[in-house]
């Protein structure tokens, strides 16, 4: 297995730290998938991380200036490796005057993924710092466990609204409850609601619009009211989680819901792609 | 605006040598220019130690904090220049008898801390500050005038307390490098907040500061960092012979904050694994030094051991982990390191027996803080007792000759 990449430019170094940052919010630990076109973060539902799942997209011609891979074997040409995200965004974090930054497979005392930082120094030749990240190599046996999701046969999707003001609105209500209530339809509508003993309080955004899958065609013409509104409670810091924690600044930022079963979320910018899943709670 | 903060145990008493009748006090203005590095300092003392000892000294206002391992220590002098005045301690004779009798005191750092909390807005509000003692009082006046009329004042209660002062004679070490602050702090800031320890090693070629990891498991659970400086980033590079020494990474932090905030360079004195590493800027302001104790080599040998053993053991089954460029230079390097660790395993069995006869009691920590203060008592043992006076002592002038003679035997 071998695996060295090399971020030259800024945007696409400062753009690289953002997904890290955002996925070490999101996960303590992660799967990190390399194929010869994709680098993959994968965080699987496990009921250690209480169901929620995460898959990360990004396409490495569009953040790498170098990047070569050679996997287990030809015909399973990649590489599934476990890391601590964290560690990787704390050592991007201080690479942003960086000339240039290396990522590769190394085995030192055991197997690693360096970041070698090259700094500018004082003088003519530049400094260099190397984080090496402790890494475990996933065996091919494993591999099955991270395939990546369907999409669900959710019952309504919707375009969210703007993320930093959902962002507040959630925080607020996490003073309040444990859990919230999602709910939208097929008209634009999203409600967040938490109800409590004491309290029962709910936001309403209108006219957010429904993203048009090709799938939809065949249950729109379905006599379904398109007023019907599905709905997911959920652990409310899950889903603050996602919201404080994302640097991305997507493009797009889309919500599935299937009806008391899961909300499924999917943030699109570019290159990147970045879904969530968060299970519903009874 | 007048309000009282903290009384502890105040204790006004002095000591009345020979029917003196003594009246002490100490008083210096501070412009308003200079309460931001004032502050800055007590700031930084902070993060490396709870009580903060005030010793006026003819060369100047001595800051001075001990962490509570005993395994770093920090001075600061303010000279009298930095001062718009500076008096240490009237005199007050009776008889023919002139006699000059220090005033030093301890706080809790968190009970100066408040006197400078906003840095900033002192900077820009405070037109001077005045520190003054009265003894027949028992506290220490902070007054802050600021530019708007108002007064601030603290009193403070002390405790009257000898300063701890470390003895580390610098120019005996081989290695000095003189840097600026900036460097320093751009290199430690790579380092995550939770590492205790850095291992900082200097060859004619390079220096480099690296991850310090106790045991084998840490190994392979945390990031390992690692970054080389060239010699030509310092200012003045003398590296005399091979050393790598170990210390404690957060309270060098502390120092660097209040280095980071002046222009003048930082000499680092260093000779070898546990000897004290040193840490000092000086201009006509102020003088500060940090005095780090360093592991002791039997440690740092056992952890360096492992490390070739399990690169050259993992170069044999997984060949080809990254690059065949990467390789190369880190074949080249196991070489050189294995050269390095072997010398260096000679050394460790030796200092390791050496520790077993001095110390029979090895717990890590315990290795740890004797070096610095202890390091000294090991070696001659006849001196011990003495030494650990003299380091106990305060920085009396007419000490300090003494001290530096010792010292020159020890270090």
């Amino acid at each position: 297995m071998r695996f060295r990449s090399k971020i030259v430019d800024v945007s696409c170094l400062n753009h690289f730290t953002r997904v890290i940052n955002t996925i070490s919010k999101l996960t303590k630990t992660c799967t990190l998938r390399l194929t010869v076109n994709n680098l993959y973060f994968i965080l699987t539902d496990k009921v250690a991380n209480g169901g929620v799942s995460m898959w990360c997209e990004l396409s490495q011609g569009n953040f790498f200036d170098e990047y070569q891979m050679e996997g287990v074997c030809m015909e399973q040409n990649e590489i599934f490796l476990e890391l601590i995200p964290e560690n990787l965004s704390r050592a991007l974090k201080t690479a942003q005057n960086a000339k240039s930054v290396k990522v590769k497979l190394t085995n030192k005392h055991c197997p690693c993924l360096t970041v070698a930082l090259e700094l500018p120094s004082l003088s003519s030749s530049s400094r260099i710092v190397t984080h090496d990240i402790p890494v475990s190599v996933i065996p091919r046996r494993l591999w099955n466990d991270f395939k990546e999701p369907s999409v669900p046969e959710f019952d309504v999707s919707i375009y969210l609204p703007a993320l930093k003001t959902m962002k507040s609105v959630v925080e607020r209500m996490k003073n309040l409850s444990n859990y919230i209530v999602i709910e939208a339809n097929r008209n634009g509508e999203i409600n967040l609601k938490i109800e409590t003993d004491l309290v029962s309080v709910s936001t309403h955004f209108k006219d957010l619009g429904n993203p048009p899958w090709v799938s939809d065609d065949a249950s729109q013409n379905s006599t379904q009211e398109i007023d019907n509104m599905a709905e997911a409670r959920i652990d409310i810091r899950k889903l603050l989680q996602f919201l404080a924690g994302q640097q991305v600044n997507p493009t797009k930022a889309i919500c599935n819901i299937v009806h008391k079963r899961m909300v499924h979320f999917i943030l699109l910018h570019e290159d990147v792609s970045l879904q969530y899943f968060i299970p519903a709670l009874a | 605006m007048y309000y009282r903060r903290e009384y502890t145990k105040a204790q006004g008493s002095v000591h009345l040598k020979q029917n003196l009748c003594i009246l002490i006090n100490m008083k210096c203005i501070i412009p308003g220019r200079h309460t931001k590095v004032f502050g800055k300092a007590v700031h930084s003392l902070s993060r490396i130690g709870n009580a903060l000892w005030f010793d006026p000294l003819e060369k100047g206002l001595a800051l001075r904090v001990v962490n509570s391992s005993m395994s770093a220590y920090a001075c600061i002098v303010f000279s009298p220049h930095f001062f718009h005045s500076y008096h240490r301690s009237a005199l007050h004779e009776q008889g023919a008898a002139y006699a000059e009798i220090n005033f030093k005191c301890k706080y809790s750092v968190k009970s100066v801390l408040p006197v400078f909390r906003s840095l900033s807005t002192l900077e820009k509000n405070v037109d001077k500050c005045t520190i003054y003692t009265n003894v027949n009082e028992g506290y220490m006046n902070f007054q802050l005038f600021y530019r708007n009329g108002i007064t601030k004042t603290h009193q403070l209660a002390y405790e009257e307390c000898e300063p701890l002062q470390a003895v580390f004679a610098k120019n005996t070490c081989p290695n000095v490098l003189r840097i600026q602050p900036r460097v320093l702090s751009d290199v430690v800031v790579h380092f995550p907040s939770c590492q205790e320890e850095i291992t900082l090693s200097v060859t004619p070629l390079r220096v480099s500061f690296k991850t310090y990891c106790e045991e084998e498991l840490e190994f392979s659970k945390s990031v390992h960092t690692e970054m080389h400086l060239g010699p030509e980033e310092f200012h003045y590079f003398q590296v005399g012979e091979d050393a790598e020494v170990t210390f404690c990474l957060k309270e060098l932090r502390g120092f660097l904050g209040f280095a980071e905030t002046t222009s003048s360079y930082i000499s680092v004195h260093l000779s070898k694994a546990g000897k004290p590493v040193a840490f000092s800027m000086e201009n006509m302001f102020f003088e500060a030094d940090i005095i780090l104790a360093t592991l002791a080599e039997s440690e740092m040998g056992k952890s360096s051991q492992k490390s070739p053993g399990i690169i050259a053991g993992s170069k044999l089954c997984t060949p080809n982990p990254g690059t065949g460029v990467s390789n190369a230079i880190s074949l080249s390097e196991n070489i050189d390191s294995q050269q390095i660790i072997s010398t260096k395993h000679g050394n460790a069995e030796d200092a390791q027996q050496d520790t077993v006869e001095e110390t029979p009691n090895h717990s890590p920590y315990n290795k740890f803080c004797t070096l610095f203060f202890g390091a000294v008592s090991s070696q001659t043992q006849e001196n011990a007792d003495r030494m650990f006076c003299s380091l106990a002592t305060a920085s009396e002038d007419e000490d300090e000759d003494l001290c530096h003679r010792r010292l020159s035997q020890t270090f």
